[in-house]
């Protein structure tokens, strides 16, 4: 049965008609819609095809020829004497009118909308990495069903335990882990970011195969499935590596030195399931022994490292699933009871909650890491937007000043203060309009400069920055939200206008109150700049302070080369030897003064940490009994710039066999050891209680994070290690110039030990300074927009005290007819200027010591409120106040008495 | 008054209103078919349209936007008007009657001129043009 023709489709396209000026609606919408309504039936009644070219074609039409009529209607307003109506369409005027206006001041009218187009650029920018990295959703199949088992990493007997259950859990569970992997066959590194993926990672994520297939759960088990190791790649590597072919199915990839068939391509926009990463290779969890690492991970319950994801069934709520999960907790705990977990531990173990947290929008450790950095720059870039629109209706109102005759004959001639705000409003729509278009541009830029920024060599960031329509969203409440702000204000002005005043020819207008209204607006700007100066130094001294901190090593003329000799053959036992090899080649380079080999590396990115056993009755916490280690070669403390204080380096003492060494810092010392701690033993907890001799101690130095305290450290020495990696560090101490200089020649010297050795450099500095990106970014930006902020006050200030002296022209022109002097006349600017100053730092303060609470997680090395940064900014404020006010001042001085009195 | 001038000046750049078709230039096809239909009887819109589609074999594509578009721009340039009555047993649904006035006619008239000494310069430029493949 053919359907009478939806009410949907004659209501459609009547909305449709709308788009026309309204002039050309009165005379032919009614016409149109008959006639749209027949051609919609005609098409209709010829088949789906046809009908769809109908709605196609006619609201391409539509919006053709009505912005067409639309922009003739605008340019040539109709005339009484054309036969027009004569009632015009009051809405269409204000834009008239206000385009008029606003192009008969080009100046004021580009900088106000610069200025907009940056607040309103830097807020889109800011806004659309904080939703990418917070609000957006996994682009996968009902993202707002996965739950992510909370608490940070798992082991894998855990998994096992969980993926064995996840039919009664819930709709599926997988579990990844991200890894950095290695895609070259011989000598410097590939690394592209990576992810060992469980076998239904990509089933239970909804993400299907562009070309090829996903992992089945067979692909996961241990050593590999029926087609051995196989890869899943992504879109992105399909494109970069392999040219989109589709015969890239089934070809080799080599991974970590391993051969891999890659089986799959996944969609074009999936990143993975880590927000701020994006995964270009995926092997199964199985493969792991295939590939090395620290031997036995697989079945280590001790090795916390995957990320585990449900899917809840259809109908199931968060709390049954949790419900279900706690009934399976004892079963899954009870299995996986690391076996060297010391006795009292084991309560704790067992009891630890398995909890679930909603991941709809992925897991980020970007996010943990700068969400409140993110979030106190967007508090800043707001306040800068509210510093610029401040700015901006100064500007107009000073313009104002100009318009006033037309606003006032206007009133006399009729228009009602409603009409005339409404017309300001316009024009503030219209102003933030072409900001906001500005501004959006900005923000495409400035948000991936500023996620550039984020990247470091060892964690490349990936956002999906694309606009969605939440940024399109927010960026239009902005423009909403200024135009209407900074309209009002100048509405504001608007009440003062009385209709006599039109007939006056120079209306004198002592009591101004636009001069009042301007006055707080600069008020206001200072209070706010003042936040941001402050807030600009606390972070800018947070950053130095921590650039600038003894880190206990020297960080410049140090080379680190990565090298993983996976390929050499040489297993867990062979290694310290093969290692020791590797260094004395590497000493051997001309230009290098010392060379050494350790498991990680000042301000590396892995950590090694052990209990340490403290004697009965002690009150140190668990965390207070962990210390970090280093297995270090010889030499390691002096190519590192690490001070001795006692006992000796390790030498070729210190072998496989002879007693365990260890050289402990000052901090393990002071921590662990009594009495004279040459000599000294203690015992790491758990791992059958190795023991070790002290046999010197160092001076403390930074781990791994500069913002941490020096915590206790133990270093081994190397060649007693047993269980050791294939990737190990080598640093080079070089006698001058640029470390990455002997890049080259040490790369021979490693490869004519051991060719199969895959390679990547990174200078210490470098990876020093990659540790403070946060920071540098954080201090960087508030840096400038502080500066900004300044700038846009100073601005105000000027542009209020300018207009202040032009009114009171003839006043001064009395006051210096009288007698007054030049420097009296300035003084008597200055004071004016001074007293909005103090408002407006006063007010600052004030505002900067309640907000200063909020960011105190961000410092490092001072107090919020830190008297030498607020004393600071009031000084620079006040230095950019006295030069913003000291200009028009100067002006005021020499105002001619008479020409100013004949004027007036 | 500053904005009486400032219309004046642009009106005054273009042709003025109505002088657009009296120029002896080509006029588009589209407007050539709609004055056409629009040359024997009064017209309702819809008409129109269907006429044009047929006379012109659809090489004119005429949908019920690009119509209005042509009809409002003949009315303002005084080509064509509205016709006021209609026929007694007429479908209410149909709408206004429209009818080419005699400028409309004028118009129309010399492009048909223009076109057929287009036509008999074209056919004295060779014997016998090849045509007809199609």
């Amino acid at each position: 049965m053919m359907p009478s023709r939806p009410a949907l489709a004659e209501r459609a396209l009547s909305w449709l008609l709308l788009a026309y000026p309204p002039l050309f609606r009165a005379r032919f919408a009614a016409r149109m819609h008959q006639s749209l309504l027949r051609e919609h039936d005609a098409a209709r009644s010829r088949g789906p095809a046809a009908h769809a070219a109908f709605w196609i074609l006619t609201v391409g039409d539509i919006i053709r020829f009505a912005a067409a009529l639309r922009v003739v209607a605008f340019r040539h307003p109709p005339r009484a004497e054309e036969g027009g109506p004569r009632m015009r369409p009051v809405l269409s005027v204000d834009w008239r009118d206000a385009w008029r206006s606003l192009r008969a001041a080009p100046l004021v009218t580009v900088i106000a909308v610069l200025s907009l187009g940056l607040g309103i650029g830097a807020n889109t920018a800011l806004f659309s990495i904080l939703n990418s990295l917070v609000l957006k959703s996994l682009p996968v199949r009902d993202p707002d069903r996965l739950m992510l088992v909370d608490h940070g990493s798992w082991t894998n007997p855990i998994w096992e335990e969980i993926r064995a259950r996840e039919g009664d859990i819930s709709d599926g569970a997988f579990a990844w882990a991200a890894e950095t992997f290695d895609l070259s066959s011989r000598g410097e590194t590939d690394p592209v970011e990576g992810i060992w993926a469980s076998g239904r990672l990509f089933e239970v994520l909804g993400v299907p195969a562009v070309i090829g297939r996903t992992f089945t759960s067979a692909d996961d088990a241990r050593g590999g499935g029926p087609d051995g190791p196989v890869a899943v790649i992504s879109y992105d590597l399909w494109h970069r590596r392999f040219g989109g072919e589709v015969g890239v199915i089934g070809r080799t990839l080599v991974v970590e030195r391993v051969p891999f068939t890659i089986i799959g391509v996944t969609p074009r926009g999936f990143f993975g399931p880590d927000v701020g990463r994006s995964y270009q290779v995926a092997i199964p969890i199985g493969t792991q022994p295939l590939v090395g690492g620290k031997g036995g991970v697989l079945d280590g319950r001790s090795d916390w490292w995957l990320e585990i994801m449900l899917r809840l069934k259809p109908g199931q709520s968060e709390a049954q699933a949790t419900a279900m999960l706690s009934a399976l907790q004892p079963q899954i705990r009870a299995a996986t009871l690391p076996a060297d977990l010391p006795a009292q531990e084991q309560p704790r173990y067992l009891s630890d909650p398995l909890k679930l947290l909603s991941a709809a929008s992925g897991r980020s450790p970007l996010r943990s890491r700068y969400e409140a950095p993110l979030t106190a720059i967007m508090v800043v870039v707001g306040i800068v937007l509210l510093i610029a629109c401040a700015n901006i209706a100064n500007l107009l109102l000073a313009r104002g000043a100009a318009r006033r005759r037309e606003l006032t004959l206007r009133v006399a001639l009729g228009a009602s203060r409603f009409r005339i705000v409404r017309q300001l409003l316009a024009e503030s729509l219209m102003l933030a309009g072409a900001g906001a278009l500005l501004g959006l541009a900005v923000a495409g830029a400035g948000s991936r400069l500023v996620v550039a920024q984020l990247s470091t060599m060892a964690n490349p960031v990936y956002l999906d920055l694309s606009f969605d329509w939440r940024v399109l969203g927010f960026t239009t409440l902005v423009t909403i939200t200024t135009a209407v702000l900074f309209g009002l204000a100048l509405a504001a002005g608007v009440r003062s206008i009385a209709p006599n005043e039109a007939v006056k020819e120079h209306a004198r207008g002592s009591s101004d109150r636009r001069l009042g209204v301007r006055q707080f607006l600069v008020v206001a700007q200072v209070a706010l700049s003042l936040a941001l100066v402050v807030g600009a130094g606390l972070f800018g001294r947070t950053f130095f302070a921590l650039a600038t901190r003894p880190s206990g090593f020297e960080r410049g003329s140090v080379l680190i080369a990565t090298v993983n000799v996976q390929k050499s053959g040489a297993n867990a036992a062979a290694r310290p030897e093969l290692f020791e090899r590797l260094r004395l080649a590497a000493a051997g380079v001309p230009a290098v003064r010392s060379a050494a080999v350790s498991f990680t590396t000042p301000v590396g990115d892995t950590g090694w940490n052990t209990g340490i056993t403290v004697p009965p009755g002690s009150t140190l916490t668990r965390r207070e009994r962990t210390a970090w280690i280093n297995a270090v070669s010889p030499a390691w403390f002096d190519t590192y710039g690490m001070r001795r204080v006692a006992g000796r380096d390790f030498d070729g003492r210190d072998q496989p066999g002879a007693p365990l060494a260890a050289i402990v810092n000052r901090a393990f010392v002071l921590r662990f050891l009594t009495g004279n701690a040459i000599g000294a033993r203690f015992t790491q907890a758990g791992r059958n209680g190795t023991s070790y001799e002290v046999v010197g101690v160092v001076e403390d130095a930074v781990y791994r994070s500069l913002r941490a305290e020096m915590a206790p450290t133990m270093f081994v020495p190397l060649a007693q290690q047993t269980d050791l990696g294939p990737s190990i560090s080598v640093g080079v101490r070089v006698a001058g110039g640029p470390p990455m200089a002997v890049a080259r020649s040490l790369a021979d010297a490693l490869q004519r030990e051991d060719p199969t050795a895959a390679l990547s450099f990174h200078s210490l500095e470098a990876q020093v300074n990659a540790s403070l990106t946060q920071e540098r970014l954080v201090a960087t930006l508030s840096a400038f927009f502080g500066g900004l902020a300044l700038l846009l006050a100073g601005v105000g200030l000027y542009g209020v005290t300018a207009y202040a002296v032009n009114a009171r022209r003839v006043e001064i022109g009395i006051r210096m007819a009288l007698g007054a002097t030049a420097t009296g006349v300035v003084r008597m600017i200055l004071r004016r200027v001074g007293w909005l100053m103090l408002a407006g730092v006063a007010i600052g303060g004030g505002l900067s010591v309640w907000a200063s609470r909020y960011i105190a997680a961000l410092l490092y090395g001072l107090r919020p409120f830190d008297p030498a940064t607020f004393a600071g900014a009031a000084l620079l404020l006040a230095v950019v106040g006295a030069l913003a006010g000291w200009l028009p001042a100067r002006r005021a001085a020499r105002v001619d008495p008479m020409i100013a009195l004949r004027d007036g | 008054m500053s904005n009486m001038d400032m219309s004046w000046r642009r009106t005054s750049l273009k042709k003025s209103p109505g002088a657009g078709h009296d120029a002896a230039e080509p006029i588009k096809p589209a407007v050539f078919y709609i004055l056409l239909a629009l040359a024997e009887e009064p017209t309702h819109g819809y008409a129109v349209m269907q006429t044009v589609q047929a006379q012109s074999g659809g090489t004119v594509p005429l949908r019920t936007g690009s119509f209005y578009r042509h009809l409002s721009k003949l009315i303002d340039e005084g080509l064509v008007e509205e016709a006021a009555g209609r026929p007694p047993d007429d479908d209410p649904r149909r709408g206004a009657y429209y009818r080419a006035t005699p400028r409309g006619l004028r118009v129309l008239a010399r492009e048909r001129a223009r076109l057929a000494t287009l036509i008999a310069a074209v056919d004295a430029l060779r014997p016998a043009p090849r045509r007809g493949q199609a």
